[in-house]
């Protein structure tokens, strides 16, 4: 489902981020990359999204078959339909309201307003905000804010959910209710890739565990904990 | 597919614009200054036109005939005249006509009405009085008259009395104009950056927006044009706010004009109506064209997450 083949990614001026990076995830794995901070797993899901790009060399990225490492610019809209992304910060449009938050990912990609009017209550009901729809962020808890952020980022049913940090800005009750979400989604057969600093988190999911330590793979575990 | 893209854009840009009402207030106001500034300018220009030519329309030339010279002989003189083409205008007063204009001009003056009796006929001979389609036309016309042909027929010309006065009017307008044109191009400058900052400052409040939009996978074109859109409907909002208030300005200096002007008819509200579409027209493409340059600029920083 994702490869990431002897990747290596340097900001400038000289700050190696990653080093020969080789990571395989098989689709409808839970994967949790985990790492101090400034290990360099942000820049993974990055890379994963197209936020950035490699450094020219002979590494490759592939996401669902798409090699996506000199990926043009005018494609990445559709990469990004492609893998759902949740954020530590959530990043909701302040000025729409939960529903219209939700629908704008569908109205990207010029889904008609039928099928909008369809799925966004169905998906918002999934992660349990049914009753919320014209809500605005600021009126919104944490944890609610991060659920919206879940429903965005499934409503293309996408085959990859990337979740950076999903439960950084979120006290224990909420965090579990996130990663019980999250298992969720993965039963479903959604490859979940889950970048995290969180130990309680990370150990208590009992899945495959990729650990970063500066910018290079220090352990990977079937069945890992994080133990730095 | 396009027709759902385009009717989104138009809401988007609907919402952004009610939901950021203070921000887009505060555009059109400035938009609205500019159109002000510029069309102060277009008053400005408006009114040393009419004054100029106005003073322009009593320049003339005039040609006094002796009083023996028989009209055929005028006749000759001015179908000459009218075979040039610098020539606009010839008017003929026939000494009769000149004696009656004379006769009722100074009426108060004693002396001259007892002269007038005394004398058997009329002591003034015909005059024609020439005009040119340009200022610069009259000494044409002059050397025309100055055939020595008719100077035999000439008691006088009138030109002279004028000739000091041409100059400086066109002297006036070539400088007015002058003036006029390195005014307009400095407020257009100025316009531009003011116009091109406030909508660089609207998007930048909108940057966390952008890259949201942009990590949902929306597309370049999608995320621009909602705000290319917004920024045209401050232009036209700008527009109409910007109109209102000049021709109420208008409506309230046009009879203190008409005053100031004695004598020179200034009407400004005529001016702008059958100037309508070439000066408002012209802004708002003006303003439409700036802000979807200003917005593509500014947008394109922000659109490469």
């Amino acid at each position: 489902m994702i490869h990431l083949i002897n990747i290596s990614k340097t900001f400038e001026p000289n700050t190696v981020a990653l080093k020969n990076i080789n990571l395989h995830i098989e689709p409808g794995e839970f994967v949790s990359i985990v790492g101090q901070s400034g290990s360099g797993k942000t820049t993974i899901a990055r890379l994963l999204i197209s936020e950035i790009k490699p450094d020219s060399s002979e590494g490759k990225i592939i996401v669902g078959g798409w090699d996506i490492t000199n990926i043009k610019s005018r494609q990445v809209p559709s990469l990004r339909r492609q893998i759902g992304v949740v954020f530590q910060d959530f990043k909701l449009l302040p000025k729409k309201t939960v529903f219209e938050n939700v629908a704008f990912a569908l109205e990207v990609s010029g889904a008609t307003k039928s099928r909008i009017n369809s799925i966004v209550p169905q998906v918002l009901k999934i992660v349990d905000l049914g009753d919320k729809l014209d809500r605005y962020p600021q009126e919104m808890s944490g944890g609610e804010k991060q659920r919206v952020a879940i429903a965005r980022a499934l409503i293309h049913r996408p085959k990859i959910l990337l979740a950076d940090e999903p439960t950084g800005n979120l006290d224990a009750i909420n965090s579990k209710e996130i990663i019980d979400l999250l298992l969720k989604i993965n039963e479903f057969g959604t490859t979940v890739v889950l970048v995290s600093h969180d130990k309680d988190v990370v150990n208590g999911l009992k899945k495959r565990v990729v650990t970063i330590e500066n910018g290079e793979v220090s352990q990977d575990q079937k069945v890992g904990k994080y133990v730095i | 597919m396009i027709l759902i893209t385009a009717k989104r854009s138009i809401i988007f840009a609907i919402q952004s614009f009610w939901r950021n009402i203070w921000l887009s207030l505060a555009t059109i106001f400035i938009i609205a200054l500019t159109f002000l500034s510029i069309n102060f300018l277009v008053v400005i220009n408006a009114i040393s036109d009419s004054a100029i030519a106005a003073v322009k329309d009593k320049i003339d030339v005039s040609v006094y005939f002796k009083q023996d010279v028989r009209e055929t002989k005028i006749a000759e003189v001015k179908s000459h005249i009218e075979t040039l083409l610098q020539v606009e205008k010839i008017t003929y007063i026939s000494p009769d006509e000149n004696l009656r204009v004379f006769t009722e001009r100074r009426k108060d003056d004693t002396v001259i009405q007892e002269v007038l009796q005394e004398l058997s006929g009329n002591p003034l001979g015909a005059t024609l009085i020439v005009k040119a389609k340009n200022l610069n036309d009259y000494s044409e016309i002059l050397k025309a008259i100055d055939n020595p042909a008719y100077s035999d027929l000439i008691e006088k010309k009138g030109y002279d009395d004028h000739h000091s006065a041409i100059d400086n009017i066109n002297t006036i307008t070539n400088n007015v104009k002058r003036g006029a044109w390195i005014v307009t191009f400095m407020f257009i400058i100025i316009a531009i950056l003011i116009v091109f900052n406030t909508v660089r400052i609207a998007i930048f409040t909108h940057q966390q927006e952008i890259g949201i939009m942009k990590l949902v996978g929306a597309s370049n074109s999608f995320i621009r044009s909602p705000f290319i859109l917004e920024n045209i409907f401050s232009g036209v909002i700008a527009c109409g706010i910007a109109i209102s208030v000049i021709y109420f300005i208008l409506s309230l200096i046009q009879p203190h004009l008409n005053n100031f002007f004695a004598g020179v008819n200034v009407d400004l509200v005529g001016y702008f109506n059958a100037n309508f579409i070439a000066i408002f027209g012209s802004q708002l493409v003006g303003i439409i064209l700036l802000n979807i340059i200003s917005s593509s600029l500014a947008l394109g920083k922000y659109l490469k997450v």
